[in-house]
């Protein structure tokens, strides 16, 4: 794949990524509304639709990118969470938050780096039995 | 920022990561099967009990929403890795490296730090 095709799926991936992580704000919204009101139903099909476009979206990005790729770049959803809390929401954003989000970044990175070796180590298991 | 209020409604956020972490066990199985047609694939009772406890677990996060801010919501769901780990190791046969568990406890330990001093 050239330069170019990449940039445009990484592009993909984060916009899906962004999607994703809207899907909170409709949560959130529908949690101030009444039970299976018009607003509930309407927050609740944006929600929906929303991971509905992100599964789609994410089957062809793997695809077209490295899987630890795709799954350490999951870990931005955190930070969008951050980000939509305080401008949506007035949540704080404080010191304390930032170093948990960053601990838990940096976890979910390792974790997918380490998933690919053990896949590809697995793989590899799996051509010498073969053979 | 923690009261007991908060503890419970983060609770039931968790709750809702586990159940969609065996939802997600139950697809994988469903997808290792194999199936006389494509419309068996997706309509089978594995497959469509897996969707049923995902859309549950939309239901729970809203509930949660109504006292958890926002901002916790994708740092819990983050314990999703941790249920990976479990499932994949005594259900998929998959390796529990120690680096997997360097990570798992960056993830835990960032749980806590925003849980904390948040």
């Amino acid at each position: 794949m050239n330069k170019g095709e990449k940039i445009k799926y990484f592009f993909i991936l984060h916009l899906m990524l962004m999607l994703y992580s809207m899907s909170g704000i409709a949560s959130k919204l529908a949690a101030g509304t009444k039970f299976l009101s018009f607003k509930f139903c309407l927050c609740y099909g944006v929600i929906i639709l929303l991971l509905g476009i992100y599964a789609i979206g994410w089957q062809q990005i793997i695809k077209h990118l490295p899987l630890t790729t795709a799954f350490s770049n999951k870990a931005v959803t955190i930070i969008w969470g951050l980000v939509w809390g305080a401008l949506l929401f007035h949540e704080k954003i404080t010191a304390g938050k930032i170093a948990g989000v960053i601990l838990v970044v940096i976890g979910v990175v390792l974790f997918a780096k380490a998933d690919n070796e053990t896949e590809k180590e697995q793989e590899n298991i799996k051509a010498v039995d073969e053979k | 920022m923690i009261n007991r209020q908060m503890i419970l409604y983060s609770c039931l956020l968790l709750l809702g990561v586990f159940i969609s972490a065996v939802s997600q066990v139950m697809l994988k199985r469903a997808a290792m099967k194999k199936y006389p047609s494509k419309i068996k694939e997706y309509l089978n009772p594995l497959v469509i009990f897996a969707y049923a406890l995902f859309v549950g677990t939309t239901f729970l996060s809203i509930f949660a929403y109504k006292v958890i801010p926002l901002s916790i919501g994708p740092v819990l769901e983050s314990t999703s890795y941790i249920y990976v780990t479990f499932f994949g190791a005594t259900i998929f046969k998959e390796k529990i490296t120690a680096k997997k568990i360097i990570a798992l406890i960056f993830i835990i330990s960032g749980i806590v730090v925003f849980a904390l001093a948040g």
